[in-house]
Parts: C-alpha cells; sequence; structure tokens
C-alpha cells in the first residue's frame, strides 16, 4: 500500500469535507428517524439537519482513522457529538437563554415548534445521542465503548458546555472580564465538545492512552481557536454571511477577544493556538495526519 | 403472598435505602465553581421528602437476583439524576408553568429559568457519567453497563418521558393513558428493569420486570392523584389542573378501580418471581404499598 504513493493524489481537504459531511448527513438522516409523536420527531429533524459544517463529526472520524480506526468505528459516536452540538444550540438559542431567531440561516427551532418542543427536542437528542453511542457503535470492545460514553458525558455537563454557559451567562454585563475568566468560557462552551469529539475517536478507534493524550491537547488548542475566531467573525462579518445574527456580542455586552486584545492581537493568538495544535500531531504519520491538520487549518481560515 | 408482604418490614427497608442513596447523591454533586449551577442541581436532586421511588426499585430488583446493592447504586443515583432533570424542565414556564414542586419552589422560580434549563441539561450527562465511573467494573460487566445506559437513554428520550410531556402538553383525545404510560410508566419500567440488568438476569425476567415497573409507576400516580383529589374536595376547589389525569377523567372511583386492576397486574408478574424466595418480597410491598399508604416516607430525612 505505501508503494502507491506516486499514484495517489495529494490531500484534498475539499474533497475530503464534502465526502465526510455526505456519510455524516446520511447517517444523521438515518439515525433519527420519523415516529411518534412526529413534532418532536420533526423538530430534532429540522434542527440536526440544518446542513452544520459538521467539524466535530469530522474531527471525531478523523480522530479514529488517524489511530488506526474506520469511518464506520466512529460514525455513531461522530453523530451522537452533532446530536448534543446540535441540543446545546436549540437551548442556548431559548428566549430564556440568549433568545436568538436565526441560526444556520434558518428560524430557530423554537420560533418553528414553539418553546416548550424545542425544550423538549433538545432533552430527546441529548438522551438519544448515549442510545445511539451505545447501540450503534459496532466492532468495538464494550470497554472502549464505556469510556467513550464517559467522556462524552464528561465533555457536556458541569465540567464541560454547561459550565461555559453559566459562566458566559453570569458574565453578561459585568465590567471587569480578564483573559483567564474568558479562556474558562471558551475552554468549555467550545472546545470541550470539540474535545470530547476527537478524543471519542481516538478511544474507539483503539488510540493508545499516549495517542489519546496528544490528541486531546491537540483539540483543546483547536477548541480554543475556534472560539477566537468566531469572536473575530461576529465583528467582521454581516449577519447573511454568517448565517447567524453578526455582532451579538457586542449587544449582548459580552466580553470577546477582539474586545479585550484587538482584532490584530486576537488574529495572531489564532495563529499561535493552530501552530500549538499541529505540533501535538507531530509525533503521527503526516499522511494519516493530513485531515485533522487541514481541518484546524479550516478552523482558523473559515470566512463562516 | 400478601401475608409474606405484611411481615416485611417495608419502611425499614425503605427507609436506609433512601438514607445511603441521599448520601450517594449528596456526594455526586458536590459544589465547585461555578458554584450556581450546582446549587441548582443539588437543590432539586437533594430536595427533603423525596420517595426515591426509581432508585430503591432498582437496587431491590438487583437484589431479587442476588445482584450486589453495591452494583446498582451508581445506577440507582443516575435514575433519580435524570428524573430530576425531567421534572425541573417539566415545570418551567413554558412547559407546565408550575411554581411549586413537593411543596417546594420550583428550580426556575429560585434560579431562573436559564438555569434550570442548564441544571436539567447537566443531570442528564451526569447520570451517565455516574453510572460509568461509579460501578464496581468487578461486579458488573461492561456489555450490561451498556444495556443500562441505553434503557436510561430510551426513557428519558423522544419516545418515553420526553413522549409523555409532549401529549401532556398538546392534549389530544384519548392522550391520558398514554400521557400516564409515558410520564409515569416510564420511570418505573426503567428502574426495574436495569436493577434486573445489573444483576445479569435473562431477558425474559426482564421483560416481566418491565410491566412490573411500569404498572407500579402508573399505580403510584393514579393513587397520588386520588389522594391530592380528596385533599381538594374537602377545601371545596373546583380546580382541575390542564394536565391528563385519570381523576379528571373518570372520576375518583373509577380511578380506585384502574388502580385496583394496576395492583393485580403488578402482583401477577411478581408471581413469576416465586423460585427466588424471600427476595421478591420488597417489589411486593411497593404494590401493595402504593395503595395502602400505611406510612410516610422520605418525610424524616
Amino acid at each position: 500500500e505505501e508503494e502507491s504513493e506516486e499514484s495517489r493524489p495529494t490531500f484534498s481537504f475539499k474533497s475530503y469535507m464534502v465526502q465526510k459531511a455526505n456519510s455524516v448527513n446520511q447517517a444523521l438522516d438515518a439515525a433519527v428517524s420519523m415516529k411518534d409523536p412526529l413534532k418532536i420527531h420533526e423538530a430534532m429533524r429540522y434542527s440536526l439537519l440544518a446542513g452544520g459544517k459538521r467539524v466535530r463529526p469530522m474531527l471525531c472520524i478523523a480522530a479514529c482513522e488517524l489511530v488506526g480506526g474506520t469511518e464506520a468505528i466512529a460514525m455513531a459516536a461522530a453523530c451522537a457529538v452533532e446530536m448534543i452540538h446540535t441540543m446545546s444550540l436549540i437551548h442556548d438559542d431559548l428566549p430564556c437563554m440568549d433568545n436568538d431567531d436565526l441560526r444556520r440561516g434558518k428560524p430557530t427551532n423554537h420560533k418553528v415548534f414553539g418553546e416548550d418542543v424545542a425544550v423538549l427536542a433538545g432533552d430527546a437528542l441529548l438522551a438519544f445521542a448515549f442510545e445511539h453511542i451505545v447501540v450503534s457503535t459496532a466492532g468495538v470492545p464494550p470497554a472502549r465503548v464505556v469510556r467513550a460514553v464517559g467522556e462524552l458525558a464528561r465533555s457536556i455537563g458541569t465540567e464541560g458546555l454547561v459550565a461555559g454557559q453559566v459562566v458566559d451567562i453570569c458574565s453578561e454585563g459585568l465590567s471587569e472580564v480578564d483573559l483567564e475568566h474568558l479562556e474558562f468560557i471558551h475552554q468549555h462552551k467550545t472546545a470541550a465538545l470539540l474535545e470530547g469529539a476527537v478524543v471519542l475517536g481516538a478511544i474507539l478507534g483503539g488510540g493508545s492512552n499516549e495517542e489519546v493524550e496528544k490528541l486531546r491537547r491537540f483539540a483543546r488548542y483547536i477548541g480554543l481557536l475556534f472560539q477566537v475566531v468566531d469572536d473575530i467573525l461576529d465583528v467582521t462579518k454581516s449577519s447573511q454571511e454568517l448565517g447567524k445574527t453578526a455582532g451579538k456580542d457586542l449587544v449582548a455586552d459580552k466580553v470577546t477577544y477582539p474586545k479585550l486584545l484587538g482584532i490584530e492581537k486576537s488574529r495572531e493568538f489564532a495563529e499561535k493556538l493552530n501552530k500549538d495544535a499541529q505540533n501535538q500531531l507531530s509525533g503521527f504519520d503526516p499522511e494519516k495526519a493530513a485531515p485533522l491538520i487541514a481541518l484546524a487549518n479550516y478552523i482558523a481560515h473559515r470566512q463562516n | 403472598s400478601s401475608s409474606v408482604s405484611t411481615q416485611f418490614d417495608l419502611k425499614g427497608y425503605w427507609t436506609t435505602l433512601i438514607g445511603e442513596i441521599n448520601q450517594k447523591l449528596d456526594e455526586a454533586i458536590q459544589v465547585q465553581y461555578p458554584e450556581k449551577i450546582y446549587e441548582a442541581m443539588r437543590y432539586s436532586v437533594l430536595a427533603k421528602g423525596a420517595k426515591r421511588a426509581p432508585p430503591v426499585m432498582c437496587v431491590a430488583a438487583c437484589e431479587l437476583f442476588g445482584g450486589n446493592r453495591l452494583a446498582a447504586f451508581p445506577t440507582a443515583c443516575a435514575l433519580e439524576m435524570v428524573h430530576a432533570a425531567s421534572l425541573i424542565h417539566d415545570d418551567l414556564p413554558c412547559m407546565d408553568d408550575d411554581p411549586s414542586r413537593r411543596g417546594l419552589p420550583s428550580n426556575h422560580t429560585i434560579y431562573g429559568t436559564d438555569m434550570a434549563i442548564l441544571a436539567g441539561d447537566a443531570l442528564f450527562p451526569l447520570g451517565f457519567r455516574h453510572i460509568v465511573s461509579h460501578t464496581p467494573s468487578d461486579l458488573v460487566p461492561d456489555a450490561r453497563l451498556l444495556r443500562v445506559i441505553t434503557e436510561i437513554a430510551r426513557a428519558v428520550g423522544s419516545t418515553g418521558m420526553a413522549a409523555g410531556q409532549f401529549l401532556d402538553l398538546e392534549g389530544g383525545p384519548n392522550a391520558v393513558e398514554f400521557v400516564q404510560e409515558k410520564k409515569f410508566g416510564e420511570m418505573g419500567e426503567c428502574s426495574a428493569a436495569c436493577g434486573g440488568l445489573l444483576a445479569g438476569a435473562e431477558d425474559e425476567e426482564i421483560q416481566r420486570l418491565r410491566r412490573y415497573g411500569r404498572a407500579v409507576g402508573v399505580l403510584y400516580q393514579v393513587v397520588d392523584e386520588v389522594l391530592k383529589e380528596k385533599m381538594k374536595n374537602k377545601e371545596k376547589e373546583e380546580a382541575e389542573k390542564k394536565g391528563k389525569s385519570y381523576v379528571g377523567l373518570y372520576g375518583v372511583e373509577k380511578a380506585m378501580e384502574v388502580a385496583e386492576e394496576l395492583r393485580t397486574k403488578a402482583k401477577k408478574e411478581l408471581d413469576g418471581f416465586e423460585k427466588y424466595g424471600e427476595s421478591v418480597v420488597p417489589l411486593y410491598s411497593f404494590v401493595d404499598y402504593a395503595i395502602d399508604r400505611g406510612f410516610s416516607v422520605g418525610d424524616a430525612s
């Protein structure tokens, strides 16, 4: 197989993204089917299949493949992570939270289905993520799946996603929010689930503890990177370009990297995080690490 | 069977278990930064006077097959966490809009709607995590643990309790039985099944536990409604809640008939566990207690 290097084209990130996004979308579509009560499942599908970039599932699959696993092994976990991500967006958009009307260019879940159904659809996606990863992960020893369940749970609870949201809510309108505080918010609100995605893939793919921890550090860097870039885009792009309400951080009086560091320094910080992230991959086969490197670059340089 | 269960000290059994479960829940949710969310979670999970019916049933079902209580405790706690999570969300202004729960202000009344949503969102995964990190691996093989996780996820999910809550809000003809089965039967079914799974029971036995747990779960709710209605009548209060209830639909007398049918049904399932002898007694006594309510549970704690 190593001999075919000459005939193999260099890694094309674009076709990789398209191919993976397609298989993830298909898997998500199949995972959450329409059944009774129809309205809840419709609401779950509405947000889940709204065409996100599928960065988290891709990270999960790429990490799994990097340590010797396959796309098939990681797919249920990849979908589970996307379900959790979607669920957090649905709840985050609610009137009592961020009160957003627009998400991924479409009306938010509660705008279409009502607040009650939005809360329930989120809860149902959260529960189903765990059911799905357990029931649909095949060809992996149970011990790995158990470990993956524990990691997933940790990344979304009070030591992960929720902690970030709580501190974020509690800091709105505060006059003194420092960099450390901001980093806590993002390490939890955004980075934790990205870390979960990568670590789940690495565990299920059979990575050694050392490999899992290396990839965990990689994920932490790109998680923070993701948010720094998000903050920059929020002040430099329009709502239409973003597919969600732009400038809302300013309106909500939220602290952001551009606000604390200025745009230029924020961009420099982003570059440094990208470099630190990629350094974690140096011990792996460069060819196999190409998708993760490209994903890091994509997160750093995306325009929406 | 009823003569055996009268000799069994249900109150002692229940009270002891409640004490242990409360202590484990207390340890499982220790306040740390950011404090507010842990406080909100503790407020609902550790609310005084909770009967802890799901965890107690889980432990009893595990012990029926000779399973070690220590194998069941983490799952028992998880059941209480996910149960609390659904109750917190059910009470929200956009849902049942209930300002109180078990005689205390509901979670969002104290902590705000945003924190209440997040407290629920955090309790679901904490339950799963607790099972994974606390179940002694020498007592329960990983494959069984995965079945337990699936069982709980399904019970609270889009075809389980979430479906029940949805139909409760939406109404529609003949919704009552479905809503009761889903909102209350599901938790009982799941609790009993988890206990059996942890002990390594046969599939057929798990099915029996499911039917038993479902009947008992609905039974408690029906009797609770009857008791509430009787108190209400004394005060000559008309107000019927918008929620779907047997009492609201049939009246007290017919509701008690439904309760008796459920009692018979639940006990019939237990008759299939005859070979396990005395260890089935706690499960019988839960059934009788549901109707007799000979003492109050949980109040002392």
